[in-house]
Parts: structure tokens; sequence; C-alpha cells
């Protein structure tokens, strides 16, 4: 009797849990699964617009004789390697001085380091776009202070391109990353330093013995995502170089973007381009929990 | 994780009926709406100043006498239709989708090909042979037309006279000449007034294709799907002369369209070799009036089938073989179709040259153009417009045209012609399939 009213009681309670659950697995399951597996099914296919039909793994091993797709590789892993580390050592160095508890102005150097992450993607990406013109601000603030006599091409060179972009991620998302540091950095106990101080160590020491080993999980995250970010960028090559001079700076998805809706669309193609991304973000993100050796799951 | 994965598929499975009972839905709701009457015609097109205003003269001379049709106007980027036509046609769903659409001649055909059925032909709709020969071309597919031809691509070349003076040439030196004597006349401008010839996107070949085209050439065969590039000696004399044009150092480079018109209005560049449509632009420098002429487009110097005239951009009216295609079309018909007093209405108030020929007999298109110096501009494009070379622009110019565009990087890096040509065509090969 009592038995049965316990049992009774639990498939109550899982019921309740399960019913408050119910909701976001099933929105996951349909708008996150479901086009997921659809897409999987999309990239064994191939053809223009509706006239889909099954291609097995051609569309696979199309990728590797694809020069524009290696090209689009090439970049992109260019952006990551070059990028993801400066901005990542940048944003960790802003964010130690900006800790300091003796800095005057903190919260408007904060708001000012901050401001670029909240301003639209292709807003500043077209202000980039003018200020790197040929007659640009940039390039006429170069030749009055006579560091340059030519102007640079930093649209139309694809040397000076890859640069443009470069900058343009960089000063967009090291503030972002900044304020997860900054948080971090609060959260480290001020006595540790202090202990480190009474030992006589310095403040370099203090930065690569304390800092960055308390920071690992944070560093970790952050690069993470900034991988996943380069691997997915596309609003800023879209707007400030529409992936040219040529495609020297067009990235993975602005190549898909060019297979399904600037050729005749092959849909297909496209979402085997999207796997591979998919592929090498899950090969980064383990390569990343491994390098950093964190067990944590 | 082993809980998870059952949870997973029966997930998938309820959507999958999901989308399939919805799909049936859908048919229902759209084989009830196609019995009844539809009076709203929505109308998708770019460019407030051209387009969109063109639709609005026609919508204003079709009003009066059909009070049971509204028509609905809505403004759209290019990419944005492109984007919301593949999209909508390839999900199946044509909710949301207009009754007409605007589709660049270069795309038209990969729409027409990748959705079969989704176009209304409107063969019935209007005469084919009313229009200019080149553009039926492209809008047509398998025997049936399904595109309305709208505005002529027809190109011209557009000078600055004063500078040509400063140089020692005049108009009458610019008349039919060929690319080389083109260059040769740029390095003396730009000798004399220290002014670039021509502006130029690397990004963007149009002038390429320009000159292809006066050669009833184009980057892919006559079937419109398989590339040619190598052996192409239209294409290959095009690149040639793009190449003696940069070495020749007549050329300012920009990046975007706002670069490219301000290059002209600000007078640091002498001459182009554009469409029509690019005289709204030009004239937009009043204090340039005067100083312009259209003379027409200069030709290939070793290819003899090369003529003096070609053709860059224009688009099409499509209809959506959605309910209400009948009422759009015959609002197509009786507008763009045969109206030839709408066509005036376009040229004196938009200067949109359409490519109907009966239209060329009224007045507006004998008119001359103060700009330029009393130029009977418009009648010079209805000329050239009857002897653009047809040529079909098939499935896939954008896609050749982004193979072509690293390729010429290459060669003017100083890769030989012939194996650029040749590695374009591999490549092109491999991709368009």
């Amino acid at each position: 009797m009592r038995e049965a009213k316990a049992v009774n009681l639990r498939n109550k309670t899982n019921v309740v849990g399960w019913s408050f659950i119910a909701i976001a697995v099933i929105m996951i399951c349909a708008f996150y699964f479901y086009p997921m597996i659809r897409a999987l099914l999309m990239s064994f296919q191939s053809g223009t617009g509706t006239n889909l039909s099954y291609v097995g793994i051609d569309n696979y091993t199309r990728l590797f004789s694809d020069s524009t797709f290696i090209t689009t590789l090439t970049n992109t892993f260019l952006y990551l390697i070059v990028q993801v580390p400066i901005m990542i050592v940048l944003a960790l160095f802003i964010s130690v001085l900006l800790n300091d508890k003796d800095l005057k102005l903190k919260g408007f150097f904060r708001t000012a380091i901050f401001l670029p992450a909240v301003t639209s993607l292709v807003a500043y990406s077209v202000i980039f776009k003018y200020l790197f013109g040929a007659d640009g601000l940039i390039n006429a603030m170069l030749l009055k202070l006579h560091l340059i006599s030519v102007p640079i091409q930093w649209i139309t060179d694809p040397f000076w391109a890859k640069i443009t972009i470069i900058i343009a991620i960089t000063w967009r998302w090291t503030g972002y990353n900044m304020i997860f540091y900054l948080s971090a950095l609060q959260n480290i106990d001020n006595s540790i330093y202090e202990a480190a101080r009474i030992d006589g160590a310095s403040s370099f020491k203090q930065f690569t013995k304390i800092t960055v080993p308390l920071l690992k999980p944070i560093i970790l995250f952050t690069s993470i995502t900034s991988t996943i970010g380069t691997l997915q960028l596309f609003d800023e090559v879209m707007n400030i170089t529409k992936g040219g001079p040529g495609n020297a700076t067009m990235t993975l998805s602005q190549y898909i973007y060019n297979l399904s809706f600037k050729y005749t669309p092959d849909f297909g193609y496209a979402a085997t381009v999207s796997y591979a991304i998919v592929i090498l973000i899950v090969i980064f993100s383990i390569l990343q929990f491994k390098l950093a050796g964190d067990r944590n799951d | 994780m082993k809980k998870l994965l059952p949870l997973l598929v029966v997930c998938v499975m309820i959507f999958t009926a999901c989308a399939s009972n919805a799909d049936n839905k859908n048919e229902n709701a759209g084989a009830g709406n196609a019995g009844g009457e539809t009076t709203k015609v929505t109308v998708w097109a770019w460019d407030p100043n051209f387009n969109i205003k063109a639709m609005n003269f026609a919508k204003d001379t079709y009003a009066p006498d059909h009070a049971d049709v509204t028509i609905d106007i809505i403004e759209n980027a290019q990419n944005d239709i492109v984007q919301k036509l593949n999209t909508g046609l390839s999900s199946g769903t044509t909710k949301g989708l207009p009754n007409i659409v605007l589709i660049e001649d270069y795309r038209a055909q990969s729409f027409l090909q990748a959705y079969p059925d989704a176009f209304y032909p409107l063969t019935d709709v209007f005469k084919t042979e009313d229009f200019a020969d080149y553009k039926i071309g492209p809008t047509s597919f398998d025997g049936k037309q399904y595109g309305l031809p709208f505005d002529s691509g027809v190109t011209g070349l557009y000078v600055r006279t004063d500078y040509l003076e400063q140089a020692g040439y005049t108009v009458a030196d610019m008349q039919d000449i060929t690319w080389d004597k083109y260059i040769e006349i740029g390095k003396a401008v730009k000798e004399k007034t220290g002014k670039d010839w021509i502006s130029l996107d690397p990004n963007d070949l149009g002038i390429i294709r320009v000159m292809a085209q006066s050669a009833g050439s184009w980057y892919l065969k006559e079937d419109g799907k398989t590339a040619d590039i190598a052996g192409n000696a239209a294409l290959k004399e095009a690149m040639e002369t793009y190449k003696k044009m940069m070495d020749a150092n007549i050329v300012k480079i920009h990046a975007d369209w706002s670069q490219f018109v301000a290059n002209y209005n600000n007078g640091d560049a002498a001459s182009v070799p554009t469409g029509n449509w690019f005289t709204p632009s030009i004239t937009a420098a009043a204090d340039q009036a005067g100083k312009w002429a259209i003379v027409p487009l200069p030709k290939l110097t070793n290819n003899e089938k090369s003529v003096h005239a070609s053709n860059l951009g224009g688009s099409s009216w499509y209809v959506l073989n959605v309910p209400g295609k009948e009422k759009a079309a015959d609002f197509l018909g009786a507008t763009f179709g045969s109206n030839v007093e709408l066509y005036q209405k376009l040229v004196t108030e938009i200067g949109a040259i359409g490519t109907y020929k009966p239209a060329a007999e009224g007045e507006a298109y004998k008119a001359g153009n103060e700009f330029f110096g009393g130029q009977k501009i418009v009648t010079d494009f209805a000329t050239w417009t009857a002897e653009i070379p047809k040529v079909n622009y098939g499935m896939h110019t954008y896609a050749v045209e982004d193979i072509m565009i690293v390729e010429m990087q290459n060669y003017l890096n100083g890769k030989a012609i012939d194996q650029v040509l040749e590695d374009a065509q591999k490549q092109a090969d491999s991709q368009l399939k």
C-alpha cells in the first residue's frame, strides 16, 4: 500500500519534472536537431534548386578537388592562426591593466573598450570599409605623417585586404573577450597576490604564475568561442571586401552563401561545406580541451 | 547519452510527421484560393529610382481601367530578392512570395531551370518579336517565354570631351574605334591631363563580359551549361585588353559602387564603357553638363565578329506560378508588353530605355539631351540595342565570373594567358554540374 503510493508519487514528480523541460526539449529538437539531420541528408545530395538527387559521398570527395573551397579554408585558417592569439593576448593584457586597483576612470576605459562589442557587425564593417578605402582616413593619416608615400590598397590588395579584416575583427571582439577575463580576475582572491608580493614575486611573475593559471578555464572558453566565431566569419568579409580581391579574403561561410545564393543554387553541396565546418569545429574544440588538459566535463 | 538518442529519434519522427501533415494542409489551402478571385498583385523589384519608379508608372496607367486589381509594389535589394526566391522556391512553400518579380538576365536561366514550374509562361501575353532579339534567349526556357523583357543594358562609351580636347582629340576620333585605339587615346589623356582614363573594380569583370558579348561570345557555350574559357578567342582578347589597360597605367581602382560613381563625378576619370543605366549617375554631377558625350562601344581589335554594341546587366519581369498569376500576366501584358506611351514616359521621367521595339518610334526617343550637348542619346542607344549579339547567359555566369576574377589576378601577376584560361576551364568544369 505504502509502496504503491510512493511509486505513484515518484511517477507524478517525474511527469511534472519532464513536462517542465518537455517544451524546451521539443523546441530544441524541432529547431536544432531536426534541421541538422535534414542538412546532413542534404549534404549527400546534389543538383540545382529543387532538382536534388542523392549522389553518395561525391560532394565530400568534391571538397578535396575544389580549389575555391581550399582557398577559403586556407583564408579561414590564416585568420584563425593570426587573429585569435593576438586577440586573446591583447584582451588578457588589457583586462589586467583595467583590473588595477589604483586606476582612475576605470568605468570609462572599460566602457570604451567594450563598446565595439555592442555595435552591429554590418555597421562597423561598412565604417571600416570607408576608413580603409584607398582615399580613406587611415591612408590620409599615414600620408600626412609621411609614414608612407603612396596610399596602401587596404581593400584591393590581396595581402593588405587580409590585414584589414584581421584589424577589423580584432577591434570588434577584443573588448568582448576582455569582459570575461575581467570578471574572472575579480574572482581571484587578492590575498594570493599579497602572499606572492611578500614572497618577492615581480608583477610579471605574478601574471604568469598566478593570473594565467587561474584564468585557464576562461582562456579555454574564450579561445574556443573565438575559434568557432572565426570559422563562421561572414559579415565582416562580406561587407568590407566582398571576399575579394579575387577570393583572397573569402571565408568558408561566404563560400556557402555564394553556393546557395550567388551562383545557381546547389544547396546539397552548400550543406556539405557547412558540415565540413562542423567537423572542423568539433576537432578544434577537442584539441583545445586536450591541450588545456582540462578533464572537467 | 543512451537515453538521449531514442528521445531524439522520436522527436525527429514526430516532426517529420508534422511536416508532412503541414504540407498537405498547405496544398489544400492553395487549391481553395485558386478558385476565388485574387485581386492583389504583389511586385518585388530593386532600385527605387529606376525599376520601382518604372513599375509605379505602369501601375498608374493600368489602375484606371482595372478597379478590381490592386498593384502592391515592394522594394527589396536585389540580393534579398534572389535570396528570398531561392529559399521560398526550394522549400516548396510559395506563401510570402510575390506575383511579379524582377530578375537580372544573367541569373534568369538559373531560376527557370532550377525551379521548373515555379514560373508562369507569358507566351500568349505579348509578342516576343516586338522585343530586342538578345533579350529573348535569357528570358525563355524550353520553348516557352517566361520573362517580359524590361530595361536594356545596351552599352556605350561615356567620355569627357573637355579632357579629350586637352589631349588633342575630338569626339569624332572616338567614333567606332577599337580597344587598342581606346587605350592609345587613354594614354594621351593621362599624359596631358593627369586624369585616369577608366575606373575599374578588380572584383567585377563587367568589362570582360561586355567585350566578350560584343563578339557574340560568353563564359559558357551555347548550351548554357558548359564553360567556354580555354580556346575562347574573344575572352582571351578581352583579358589581354584588360591587362594592356592595367599596364598602361590609365586605370583608377575602385572597390564599390559609390567610389565608382565618385571617380566620375569628381572628374578623376575620363571615360566609362558601361550600360546606359549609368546615365543618371553621370548627369548627377550638374557642373559637368555639356562636358560628356556618348560614343559607340569600342570593338575587339583582332576579332572579326566583334561589333560596336554590347550589353551589361538589364533585367526582366517574371510572373510566379501562384494564385493571381493570370491577373499579374494581364497587368504586365497591358503595360510593359504593349504600351508605347508608357515607354515614352519611362524615357523622359527616368531615363530608362526599354527593349520594346515599337517604342523607338515615339517622340521621347528622338529628343536630344542637353547634358550631352544635345546628343540624341536615346536614339543612339536604341540603335545599338538592335545590334547587340545574342548570347546564352546560361546558368552559371556568376560562378564562372568568380573563377575568372581569381585567374585574372594571376594573369596580371604574370601567369601566361593560355595557362590562365586552361586552369580556369579546369576549375569551371569541376564546379559546374
